[in-house]
């Protein structure tokens, strides 16, 4: 059996990188500081962490494989974790990774469509309302993140749509 | 008293708290139970539960004035109290009410149709010197005619639903190549939401603040307020914090506002509880917007302030007393703040966040309130509002009463949904908030960073996700991580912890 991995690599969307060393023991460093965080579970079964004196709740909402949501005082922060091995790897492949021409706007939030406001083919600048959608009984516009052409619409008007659903996907 | 028993047509937070009140003045309680949240923490604590969760009907459970009667009526129940929302400000439920000798807790349904009505809401406003601003006389019937006259009071205007509120069917137009999409738009929103698509058009003021004032009526003419509740701190015109009193306010401001709100109230017979919503300009002139006629999410900072509880006015006057109180008894003491929790994902632009409350742990302490809807395993269903309790913390001063509601929200722990929590927390850290120099477009213009969280909040996050994978590597080797500093921890404790995590 290989020996666990001393070191953990935790990065974020914006790549933020934090190297923890020993997680479990009082020899916790994160990026070479020593740290002193207890992390402990009271009996209404909540996690908290403490760390200078302050107190946080902390719950795992999501994790697959080594990708990790938590939510720290009701805020939630993405993670991917690493070893070093496989950071660097990773690193490597993503020089190499072609620039993705393809936009795909997705459902913030549950709710049904009302209106379609582009068409496929359509040139739609970078801001502009491309489709209504309504949610908890408000209309809300959903705006072109980029500018580019409309190349294929998935919904209709009066679809209900869940969050995270590919609306239409636009090429730069 | 004469009222011995009531049927709560509503859900969530105000059921229980219409419940609490109705308890305590002895009365027994019914609620409806719904197909769409069977297990509903109200339906625990009434004392008897009328079940609609049969219903095939399009019109939702809590908007089915037929059926709310009979079940009123078979059940021998002597009155309604509709809570906000739902039938609230429905004239033609408080009719039916009138008429099959139910006590409706709530003023007449003439107040209702005559306040709810914003033309003749303004006519009645115009006629007791209450100041307004200018706008279409009634109904505008097409973008034409809303261009025309926006193109006469200036820009920018605000379309607004003739039936509306909570920011439904309303939208800013800045200019006059906008009117029409902008008519469009919101005219579809109003009829959806309120069954009209009727609009009207005002001009609107930039960077008002929101200053509402609670009046309490009875049957006999007396009338007094409870003082203002500002409720600047609004996103897409949804409130999301509210405080009483505001800093906006000098007395004889207060006195002034107070005054008008009573004579619109006194105007139309108004009697129960009532709140007259008011703009109030950069130079302090004050402008009325609405009269909502129903009890309203934010009235616990009003019972805060004044010690007063509003649901017991409110069903002592339906049952026929006069207040027990004077304007000259009405003492305001220190500050109050509300915050809304709602089930939504700040990071998300508030979207709705879905989901079943896995555990739900309180702040206590005596300024401290906490008014709420929901307990362990409760479900967060898509059918109804994202508000699922709210917080309300009391101070000496508005300073104590901030300090106060950020500690309180550190300690208002819930697992297994986002909640609007890290933004109340933003909003009591915020440096303009804190000094009271804000308005409407606070969120929209001061906020950068619209939830909490500190320099090295997102490490200890990270801390966190490595100690767990750290740690399924470790059980999956069948060893024994090294947990708790220096003392063995059996495999199955820390699988039990994982678990939890």
């Amino acid at each position: 059996m290989k020996p666990a991995e001393p070191e953990y690599i935790a990065v974020s969307p914006a790549e933020n990188k934090y190297v923890v060393r020993n997680p479990f023991s009082e020899d916790l460093k994160i990026n070479g500081h020593k740290k002193d965080i207890k992390i402990f579970e009271d009996e209404d079964g909540f996690t908290f962490l403490e760390f200078k004196n302050k107190k946080y709740l902390a719950e795992i909402t999501d994790k697959t494989q080594n990708k990790y949501t938590v939510l720290l005082n009701g805020v939630s922060y993405s993670f991917t974790i690493e070893s070093p091995i496989s950071y660097r790897r990773r690193k490597y492949l993503e020089k190499y990774k072609k620039a993705n021409k393809l936009e795909v706007v997705t459902a913030p939030m549950p709710g049904k469509i009302v209106e379609l406001l582009v068409e496929v083919g359509s040139q739609v600048k970078e801001g502009e309302a491309i489709l209504i959608l309504e949610a908890m009984k408000m209309q809300n516009e959903i705006i072109a993140q980029v500018s580019g052409k409309i190349k294929k619409i998935n919904v209709k008007a009066g679809d209900s749509v869940t969050k995270d659903d590919v609306l239409m996907e636009i090429e730069r | 008293m004469k009222i011995k028993s009531l049927l709560i047509a509503n859900r969530g937070e105000i059921a229980v708290r219409i419940n609490e009140t109705a308890k305590k003045l002895g009365i027994k309680t019914y609620g409806i139970k719904t197909s769409k949240e069977p297990n509903a923490l109200y339906l625990r604590l009434v004392d008897d539960v009328i079940d609609f969760s049969d219903s095939q009907e399009e019109i939702p459970e809590f908007l089915d004035i037929e059926r709310i009667i009979e079940a009123a009526r078979s059940n021998n129940v002597g009155a309604i109290h509709p809570g906000y929302g739902f039938l609230a400000e429905n004239p033609y439920f408080a009719r039916r009410c009138e008429e099959e000798n139910i006590v409706f807790i709530g003023p007449s349904a003439d107040a209702i149709y005559k306040m709810g009505n914003k033309t003749i809401a303004k006519q009645i406003a115009q006629k007791h010197k209450v100041p307004l601003l200018q706008g279409s006389q009634g109904n505008v019937k097409n973008p034409k005619e809303a261009a025309d006259i926006a193109s006469k009071i200036g820009y920018p205007v605000i379309l607004k639903a003739a039936s509306g509120g909570g920011g439904r069917g309303m939208r800013i137009v800045e200019k006059a190549s906008h009117i029409e999409k902008m008519f469009k738009m919101a005219s579809n929103e109003a009829e959806k939401a309120f069954n009209d698509p009727s609009l009207f058009i005002e001009k609107y003021v930039r960077n008002p603040r929101h200053i509402e004032f609670q009046i309490v009526g009875d049957r006999y003419g007396n009338y007094i307020h409870l003082g203002e509740r500002e409720c600047s701190i609004q996103r897409k015109h949804q409130k999301l914090i509210e405080e009483s009193p505001s800093v906006a306010l000098d007395e004889n401001l207060r006195k002034e506002m107070g005054l008008a709100a009573i004579r619109i109230a006194k105007a139309v017979n108004y009697y129960s509880a009532g709140t007259v919503e008011f703009l109030l300009d950069a130079d302090r002139n004050f402008f009325f917007m609405e009269m909502n006629t129903r009890i309203q999410v934010e009235h616990p900072v009003t019972e805060m302030v004044s010690g007063v509880d509003l649901i017991e006015l409110q069903i002592k006057v339906a049952n026929g007393e006069k207040l027990p109180l004077k304007q000259e008894d009405v003492k305001l003491s220190g500050w109050a703040i509300e915050c809304r929790i709602n089930a939504e994902d700040v990071q998300a632009g508030f979207s709705p966040n879905l989901g079943i409350i896995e555990k739900i742990a309180y702040p206590k302490g005596k300024n401290i309130r906490v008014d709420s809807g929901v307990t362990d395993y409760s479900v967060i269903t898509p059918y109804f509002d994202s508000m699922v309790a709210k917080l309300i913390v009391h101070g000496e001063t508005r300073e104590k009463a901030i300090a106060g509601t950020s500690i309180a929200l550190r300690k208002f722990w819930i697992r297994g949904i986002k909640t609007t929590i890290p933004f109340c927390q933003a909003v009591m850290n915020h440096k303009k908030f804190k000094k009271g120099d804000f308005n409407t477009s606070f969120i929209e213009k001061e906020m950068e960073q619209l939830y909490y969280h500190d320099e090295e909040d997102e490490m200890l996050a990270a801390y966190v996700a490595a100690f767990d994978f750290a740690a399924e590597i470790e059980t999956d080797r069948s060893t024994k991580p090294d947990f708790e500093r220096g003392k063995n921890i059996s495999p199955w404790v820390l699988n039990k912890r994982l678990k939890s995590l």
